[in-house]
């Protein structure tokens, strides 16, 4: 069964924009998705339904096999969204009010709390920063704060849009490094970029939208060369193969 | 006045900081009032002496401190000037100013020792409990009374705080770049308001949005939580002080 | 009980209901940190000495968007976050002391302000009159019981009264009430027409 399933997700604007058009789409328990398309495809849009931020003008959007508008709170509970820009995402004062956020909204006991709060500084590499002030850490470092907010809540899903914008290249590989290790952890990944380059050689899927469709969705072996028609660099180099698309050593 | 860090935390490991913050709030309450009801020297003297100590303890950077305080002084220093001057009076033999009266001093100093308590005790108090305490604090003491959302008015209590700053710094923004494009040119002052006002709000409205946004994102529910609080003998301690400063304050 | 039955729960669906109520909750929280700041923030203006203090523009402002039962609770929270001892009053005073001194009438007056604009430009259909008879009417309640608590507290007369606490502030509140209302033209619709994703490039 799937883990996340879209059944024909439209979502169209007041002002008419179709920002995402009749999208079907399932996720596996376990799987890495790398989701790209150019700027304004309706990739943002997309993963926002992913935990009912945003409401579908037509389809639904089920975790489960169950409907999210059941239980909202258990959808967000389920996937962790880290957002585009994640200034926008804290809400705390410190990083431990930051990342303790989630797991309150749960009303879990203090005591569990702390230790949730704990667990995912320690996976982020974050807990000597624990009384800084978000906004003034470093950008990857606040990448890595946006997914142990998320990450504190236990998520089966961690959908990561464009975690890579802003970062210099040390940044990339600390963030990328990160999103492995939470795969690993058996965590879902849908990781959403237009820089394959920098990570493809790790999904196990690519999916492709344009202009609000979804136009592509295979092995990204396969996928990949039919990239470059829907605005994204064809990452692949005379003799490079798939496998050597990442910014790993 | 964007650099007032005035609501801000500084984080530390002292006595201060680890206390009772149920009892530091019902501290920062004593001591507000007391400062409200002080008249005779001794009084001030007495509130400095002990604030002088939390500063101390709490090991606060002095310098940080100062320049925050800086802001206030000048209000300070206002009060005491409308007060010398507004008041009538006995002239000052030693300080024969036009209109300066001794009545009128007198009655600036007092007021702007109040106001220094004040801000001080807020000061210790801000500068050793994180914000999110405040909000706790206010749950608890709402939690008993039936009918009244506590935990919404913590969240409210708890943002409020975290906005200061954050308005603070976007106005001071707002105003620059408002003084490089010549707003100092319209002399028309309901145009300067707007276009002071308007960029501002609009802005925030839309940093608002997205704090909402966030919020909901991580499954922001009023089911939430509750802080538990522990105070030891020492918290209580702290408190008989301020407690008895206070009760001198108001009964002698 | 559900504690939201204080603030009389809309006839909307469960999950609109909280995402709502959580709406306002920050919006309360943004318009109390507003009024608080407004006490500090002046903006030179050239006319006579007193440059405009923002407390009661965005006491005004607040009624005008979150309407009255939202704005009271704003503008309550603003009272007793002063109570509390925190410098949140004008120029940095707080404390019991100042409520019920000589201008705590202003502060008081602030509740009445809010509940005024609040209830009139959320009644009907929003207009531009309205909102300024509105706002209008608001600060004829505010000055009525500021003034008068002045007038009470240090047994002066009317006439010391209202040359103390009214006069000097006439052109400070015209402006106001003009900027006020314009900024409840351009923006409260859109702030009404609910969340707007705010990814929006
Ligand atoms: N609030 C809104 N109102 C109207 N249209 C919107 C709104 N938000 C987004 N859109 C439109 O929806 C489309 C999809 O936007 P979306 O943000 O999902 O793109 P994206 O794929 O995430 O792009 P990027 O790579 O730049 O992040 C765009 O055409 C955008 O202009
Ligand atoms: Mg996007």
């Amino acid at each position: 069964m799937p883990i996340l399933e879209t059944q024909n997700l439209t979502h169209v604007f007041p002002d008419g924009t179709v920002a995402i058009d009749n999208i079907n789409l399932k996720i596996y328990p376990g799987e890495f998705v790398v989701m790209a398309g150019a700027n304004g495809s309706g990739k943002t849009v997309l993963a926002r339904h992913f935990n009912g931020l945003l409401k579908p003008t037509k389809g639904q959007v089920l975790i489960d096999g169950q409907p999210i508008t059941k239980n909202i709170l258990e959808a967000r509970k389920k996937v962790g969204l880290v957002f585009q820009d994640p200034d926008r995402q804290f809400v705390g004062q410190t990083v431990t009010e930051e990342v303790a956020f989630g797991p309150e909204n749960l009303n879990l006991p203090p005591a569990q709390v702390e230790a949730m709060v704990k667990t995912a500084l320690e996976v982020v590499g974050l807990n000597r920063f624990s009384q800084q002030n978000p906004y003034v850490l470093s950008g990857g470092l606040k990448r890595k704060l946006a997914i142990a907010g998320v990450l504190a809540m236990q998520p089966k899903i961690i959908v990561l849009d464009e975690p890579f914008t802003g970062l210099d290249y040390p940044g990339v590989v600390q963030v990328l490094q990160q999103i492995l290790r939470l795969h690993e952890m058996g965590h879902t990944i849908i990781l959403i970029t237009h820089e394959l380059e920098k990570t493809l050689a790790h999904a196990g899927r690519l999916v492709i939208i344009n202009q609000g469709k979804l136009v592509e969705d295979g092995q990204p072996e396969a996928v990949v060369y039919r990239a470059e028609q829907y605005g994204i660099r064809m990452p692949l180099r005379k003799g490079e193969e798939v496998k050597d698309l990442t910014w790993l050593k | 006045m964007a650099e007032i860090t005035f609501f801000q935390y500084i984080y530390g490991d002292t006595i201060l900081h680890r206390m009772d913050g149920r009892l530091k709030l019902a501290c920062m309450l004593l001591l507000s009032l007391a400062a409200s009801f002080a008249t005779a020297l001794h009084h001030y003297l007495l509130a400095f002496g002990l604030l002088i100590f939390a500063l101390r303890l709490a090991k606060l950077p002095w310098t940080a401190l100062l320049k925050d305080l800086r802001f206030f002084g000048l209000i300070i220093l206002l009060v005491i000037s409308i007060n010398a001057w507004t008041i009538p009076g006995d002239p000052i033999p030693t300080l024969p100013l036009p209109g300066l009266s001794r009545q009128g001093v007198v009655a600036g100093l007092r007021f702007a020792g109040r106001l220094a308590i004040i801000v001080l005790v807020c000061a210790v108090v801000t500068g050793t409990t994180p914000l999110r305490t405040f909000g706790q604090v206010i749950e608890w003491v709402l939690r008993p009374i039936p009918f009244v959302p506590a935990a919404r008015i913590a969240t409210m209590v708890t943002l409020t705080f975290a906005l200061i700053p954050v308005l603070l710094g976007q106005f001071a923004e707002m105003m620059a770049a408002q003084k490089a494009r010549g707003i100092e040119l319209r002399k028309n002052p309901v145009r300067r308001l707007y276009y002071a006002v308007f960029p501002f709000l609009e802005q925030m409205l839309r940093r608002t949005d997205q704090i909402v946004e966030a919020m909901e994102a991580r499954g922001y529910s009023e089911v939430r939580t509750r802080a538990v609080f522990k105070s030891t003998k020492r918290d209580w301690l702290i408190f008989l002080l301020c407690l008895s400063v206070f009760l001198y304050v108001c009964c002698s | 009980m559900e504690p939201n039955e204080f603030f009389k729960p809309t006839t909307a669906p469960r999950e609109d209901e909280a995402r709502t109520n959580l709406r306002m909750t920050v919006y309360v929280a943004l318009f109390t940190a507003l009024i608080i700041i407004g006490g500090y923030i002046s903006i030179p203006l050239p006319i006579g000495p007193v440059p405009i203090v923002l407390a009661d523009f965005f006491t005004m402002v607040t009624g005008v968007f979150l309407g009255y039962r939202w704005g009271l609770t704003s503008v309550a929270l603003y009272l007793c976050l002063g109570i509390l001892g925190l410098p949140v009053f004008a120029g940095g005073k707080a404390g019991l002391a100042v409520l019920f001194g000589p201008t705590g009438g202003f502060l008081f007056g602030y509740l009445f302000l809010v509940a005024v604009v609040g209830f009139i430009v959320h009644k009907g259909k929003p207009s531009l009159f309205k909102t300024a008879m509105a706002l209008v009417a608001g600060n004829l309640l505010l000055y009525g019981v500021g003034v008068t608590w002045l007038k009470t507290v240090l047994k002066i007369g009317w006439p010391a009264a209202v040359a103390a606490g009214l006069i000097p502030f006439i052109p400070g509140i015209i402006i106001k009430i003009v900027v006020a209302s314009a900024l409840a033209r351009t923006l409260l619709p859109r702030f009404q027409q609910g969340p707007v994703p705010p990814f929006r490039q």
